[in-house]
């Protein structure tokens, strides 16, 4: 008996006491096994891996959510983007000034609408020193295509004919302005055919050894903790070769955890600054807060296929009614500015030409009288759960109760909001959104007929003139013309009163105040490799 | 001995597949849209669409659930939905933090509690006593992610004396320490308190006394072996709690564990990966429980002859 | 039949003597008959629409002065007026989802324990699997499925305490179903149903008692702990909990916001376990010496 009992004890005690004592020493422990990752660091070549040399630049970033996967084909979200970004190139990028411009491409001339001819940089190297050709492109656009999660972006390309190493022509199978914006998305990453091959004959993932031509090469992963890469020392644009020896991201989801965590230097630079500590940290001699327009908006949807909001009227005495000035301050502590567009200031497709609703009660007032609704009306506003959200549901329930329209606020888990709202079951919701390089991908999903319900369309707005300019802007090659769409969609839906748009935050990023070359991309794309000290 | 843990062990197999029936299907009750959620807003409802039948979240219930149970029984934990990793190897990799956290939250639990336990017993009514009483009082009554908090405050925000999140190093782990042991602390102090308080009125403690052995020893020999069966039981109950504790405690301390990946499978209506930390917390609860009525069989040998 | 009344009236007198000797109960007693006293006086105290609902932004997170006791949250609503209307909601979301365990847990462990044999097995290993499940994540688990609303909350809360009076139950019933007053009652043709509920629950229901009281503070706690991550009650409705859990944005510039509603859970707690303490001591007839 007591041979059992020591055998259990003895084993519970080994497992507990090891973990306690180790630390957090596992460099590497991704879903593939130690082994795997092992593998991986080798193949990253000796000298930069495992522990910082001395003199050793290695920049700590701190983020709020952990990387979903290291496979481009396998996520659409920032912090995932943040790595596969720095691992991977692209065809093309985005420059400061919102132009795209060839990265892993040389150039490229549409031959007419669908037939697109590139030509490759040459002499490009994978991180295991094999060179890029026209064929790991064909092969990793065509396979994308397979993807669930960033095969839409894609879906215009009908094939890609490679020519030669460095030419290939990409066949379209429908006329489409977004071919070169989508060409910049992570999702859209040139991964090298031989070497995803290899894993896949060897039963393993993409993500199990992660294997680009970008800046940086993959080191570790621990999940739910960290994720670190190591400068490539052979990436092929000089100009933008890192400028620092290591990049370790660490997720802190608590927000004033992450805030001290780079008060006490443990950060030395922090993405999605908590709005409660940017004061501090402007504040604070040793840290500097780089502010930064964004793409990002925040609305109030009402579902217009519900009584009362399917009456323009009411819909206009919302956007008379709300405090956004409130919302700004008790939502976002003043870091950002009450907005009246649909679309972010920062973003590619952002034109001034909406009609604005200045805050107004009496007016809104008269409004939903003219509407039959003198006395107000009951409604429900679904909430995905979020702090800033609910909070800013919370003004808003106080700007109508004085209307003496009562609206019950559900706060209910992301999957459940999509689902709820997806089916129309809502009155009204409160929803944001983030424009990327596409507007195509901004317009068309929120506002067009084809997209009401789960498609991103919430308010289920079906206006054939609407769709018409989005599928116009989306094919027409005259960029006049593109312009004309979408300050004429703008327009009409600003008068229609599709939301009422609420605010646009500031974009912050806080780093230590001698820490260099931080350039913030609006579309939350941030470039890490030119930080240094 | 052997066949009474054998006998526990096959027990564990009913109650898995019933936590797994259960969770399941409370899982399915809610409305979600799992692929939505994992493409987010701007993919097109033909890749949600798709993605919902690649994952087989087309089927109905009980077809799934039969798929799970499928792969269960060749000791699969099915794939999760958000990252399309085995659930195994996701939780796993978290779970040594998780374990560390709870670990090292019962022995500063023990370590404080049955000493402050036996000096309030054997001084009982003094002013020891009292004070550890009203703290153990305390302990219990004050919500851990309060504490928590209160302690980020205190300890990381005023004094910068231990990180206030993370999992790296020592320091990161003192306060979540003394946050997740804390409520666990109070109830075994108070067990032993009183545990102590009824064999120190029993007769023979008395007789000891009476035959002139030193009041110590009497304390230490015999009293404190047989006071501590029910400080084991309230021990074993702990670690469950301590687990179920984590995960605010993880919450509040951004600490990498099963808790925190839990509560967002939750959230994401990841139901394989809610499945598998559900199980495996479960698996880890029942060993517990196990090696608890096993240290009884070796505390009391008047139990022992019970598991022949 | 009037001479057994009588002997219950004098242990019932006997009990309540020793609870009121005992300070500490008292204290605890005390403390829960001012809340109560607060939640139910709460509208007279503080109006909810002008006072608990009705925001100014411009006064936001003030700290505590003559006008707002406990200073007021990120709308510039005054605390103390929410703490105030939120006492409700710990209250009754504890009473009643305590009332939810116990009528279901109470009806389960009852027919367990006087029945035994299969009846017993089912109904225990069923109880077994609940148990396995830290109650927590089952609560979590049960609101994140069916929706974020008071009465799910309640619900969950409930559900996930049921094993646990379930099992005081059954130990309760198994160790008086043999005694004299049960076999006489069988003798006179009373059905089980009758009997477990008029003669053998009764007869119980000192450490059914203790462990309501007890749990009316895990429920409380629990409560507070789902509001804490998003899934308690809905604004702008108060809940200490979730007050707390908004408060967490504003640590550092405003600790009153999570001070405060984290006292009154603590307190309150405090009192549930005094009085629970208290309880068990008077009913204990082991002490009585």
């Amino acid at each position: 008996m007591k041979k059992i009992l020591c055998t259990i004890l003895a084993g519970a005690m080994a497992a507990s006491l090891l973990t306690g004592c180790g630390g957090s020493s596992s460099s590497s422990s991704n879903s593939g096994g130690s082994g795997d990752a092992a593998a991986t660091t080798a193949a990253a070549g000796a000298g930069d891996s495992a522990a910082p040399a001395a003199g050793e630049q290695v920049i700590n970033i701190g983020l709020n959510t952990d990387l979903t996967s290291l496979d481009p084909h396998n996520h659409n979200d920032t912090a995932s983007a943040y790595a596969t970004r720095h691992i991977y190139s692209n065809l093309v990028r985005l420059n400061e000034n919102n132009e795209f411009v060839g990265d892993l491409a040389d150039s490229w001339e549409y031959a007419d609408d669908v037939t697109v001819n590139f030509t490759l940089k040459e002499g490009v190297k994978f991180h295991d020193g094999s060179v890029l050709t026209a064929e790991d492109v064909k092969y990793s656009l065509e396979t994308q295509k397979d993807s669930p999660k960033v095969g839409h972006l894609v879906s215009m390309i009908d094939s890609v004919e490679v020519t030669d190493d460095t030419h290939f022509t990409i066949h379209l199978n429908t006329p489409s302005n977004a071919l070169i914006s989508s060409l910049n998305h992570s999702g859209c990453a040139i991964l090298s055919k031989a070497h995803v091959e290899k894993l896949l004959a060897e039963g393993k993932k993409i993500e199990d050894e992660p294997m680009g031509t970008g800046p940086y090469k993959f080191d570790s992963w621990t999940p739910g903790a960290s994720f670190s890469l190591v400068k490539n020392p052979d990436y092929f644009n000089p100009e933008r070769a890192a400028q620092n020896d290591k990049l370790v991201f660490k997720v802190i989801p608590e927000d004033s955890a992450r805030t001290i965590a780079l008060e006490n230097g443990e950060l030395d630079m922090m993405i999605s600054v908590p709005t409660t500590d940017a004061g501090r940290i402007r504040d604070n001699s040793n840290l500097a807060l780089d502010e930064y327009v964004s793409t990002h908006v925040e609305y109030f949807c009402a579902n217009h296929t519900k009584a009362p909001f399917d009456d323009v009227r009411v819909r206009q005495a919302m956007n008379y009614a709300i405090n956004k000035n409130d919302i700004v301050i008790a939502s976002i502590n003043n870091e950002g500015k009450p907005f009246d567009n649909y679309i972010g200031e920062a973003a590619i497709g952002y034109y001034d030409t909406v009609t604005k609703y200045e805050y107004n009660p009496e007016k809104a007032k008269e409004l939903l009288a003219e509407a039959g609704y003198a006395d107000g009306f009951t409604f429900t506003c679904y909430v995905a759960n979020s702090t800033t959200r609910s909070t800013s549901a919370t003004v808003i329930q106080a700007n109508l109760a004085d209307l003496g329209i009562t609206m019950n606020i559900e706060q209910m888990e992301a999957s459940t909001f999509y689902e709820k709202t997806g089916n129309g079951e809502h009155d009204a919701c409160l929803a944001g959104w983030v424009a990327n390089a596409e507007p195509d991908n901004t317009y068309r999903p929120l506002f067009t007929s084809e997209r009401a319900g789960a498609g991103g369309n919430r308010s289920f707005y079906k206006n054939p003139e609407v769709d018409a300019l989005v599928d116009d802007a989306a094919v027409n090659r005259d960029k006049a013309a593109v312009q004309k769409d979408y300050e004429t969609i703008l327009k009409t839906i600003s008068d229609d009163a599709v939301w009422v748009p609420l605010y646009s935050p500031t974009g912050m990023i806080a780093r230590q105040a001698d820490l260099q070359g931080v350039v913030p991309s609006p579309i939350q794309m941030h470039d890490f490799y030119s930080i240094h000290y | 001995m052997h066949k009474y843990v054998i006998k526990r062990l096959i027990m564990l197999i009913p109650v898995i597949i019933g936590v797994s029936f259960l969770v399941f299907f409370i899982m399915s009750l809610a409305p979600g849209d799992t692929a939505r959620t994992i493409l987010g807003e701007d993919a097109p409802i033909e890749a949600v669409e798709a993605l919902n039948e690649e994952l087989g979240l087309n089927d109905p219930v009980l077809i799934r659930y039969a798929r799970y149970m499928g792969g269960l029984v060749r000791g699969d934990l099915g794939t999760s939905y958000k990252s399309g990793r085995p659930v195994f190897s996701e939780v796993m990799s978290r779970f040594p933090d998780t374990l560390k956290l709870a670990f090292w939250g019962m022995v500063f639990a023990v370590v404080l509690s049955i000493p402050i336990g036996i000096i309030s017993a054997t001084r009982q009514y003094s002013l020891i006593d009292s004070v550890s009483m009203v703290l153990a009082l305390l302990g219990v009554a004050t919500p851990n992610f309060w504490l928590g908090l209160m302690l980020i405050i205190g300890f990381s925000l005023h004094l910068r004396w231990f990180p206030s999140g993370g999992s790296e190093g020592w320091k990161a782990l003192v306060l979540p320490v003394i946050t997740l042991g804390t409520g666990c602390m109070a109830n075994i102090t108070r067990t032993t308190r009183s545990s102590m308080l009824e064999v120190i009125r029993q007769d023979y403690i008395r007789t000891a006394k009476a035959k002139g052995v030193s009041s110590r020893s009497v304390i230490y020999k015999h009293a404190l072996k047989n006071a501590l069966i029910p400080v084991v039981t309230v021990i074993g109950l702990q670690f469950g709690s301590l687990l179920g504790g984590a995960v605010l405690t993880e919450t509040v301390f951004s600490w990498p564990g099963v808790g925190t990946y839990l509560v967002n499978s939750i959230k994401a209506k990841d139901t394989p990966a809610v499945l598998g930390c559900v199980i495996i917390f479960c698996i880890c609860f029942s060993i517990v429980n196990l090696c608890v009525d096993i240290l009884y069989a070796y505390i009391d040998p008047r139990i022992k002859s019970k598991y022949k | 039949m009037g001479n057994k009344k009588a002997k219950k009236r004098s242990m019932a007198a006997e009990i309540i003597q020793r609870l009121v000797r005992n300070k500490m109960a008292m204290l605890g007693l005390f403390i829960l008959v001012l809340l109560a006293l607060g939640a139910i006086f709460a509208d007279v105290i503080a109006d909810y629409d002008t006072k608990v609902v009705a925001q100014n932004i411009a006064n936001r997170l003030q700290g505590p002065s003559a006008e707002h006791w406990f200073g007021t949250d990120e709308f510039g609503r005054d605390i103390f007026a929410r703490m105030l209307h939120g006492s409700r909601v710990s209250l009754v979301v504890g009473l009643i989802s305590v009332s939810v365990s116990l009528i279901i847990g109470g009806t389960l462990g009852a027919f367990a324990g006087f029945y035994g044999g299969k009846v017993d097995n089912v109904i225990m290993r069923i109880m077994d699997i609940f148990l396995a499940v830290p109650s927590i994540l089952l609560a979590i688990t049960i609101v994140a499925a069916l929706g974020t609303n008071l009465v799910n909350v309640m619900l969950a809360i409930g559900i996930s305490g049921v094993p646990n009076f379930a099992r005081i139950v059954r130990a309760a019933v198994m160790s008086v179903k043999d005694q004299e007053f049960v076999e006489s009652s069988r003798a006179i043709g009373a059905s089980s149903v009758t009997i477990i509920f008029r003669e053998i629950i009764p007869n119980c229901m000192a450490p059914i008692i203790v462990q309501a009281t007890l749990s009316v503070a895990g429920a409380i706690l629990s409560t507070a702990s789902l509001s804490f991550i998003g899934l308690g009650v809905q604004p702008p409705d108060p809940e200490w909990g979730a007050m707390l859990s908004s408060g967490r944005n504003f640590l550092r510039d405003a600790v009153h916001l999570t001070l405060f509603p984290g006292l009154a859970i603590v307190i309150t707690i405090l009192a549930l376990n005094l009085l629970g303490d208290g309880l068990r001591d008077a009913l204990d007839p082991r002490l009585k010496q």
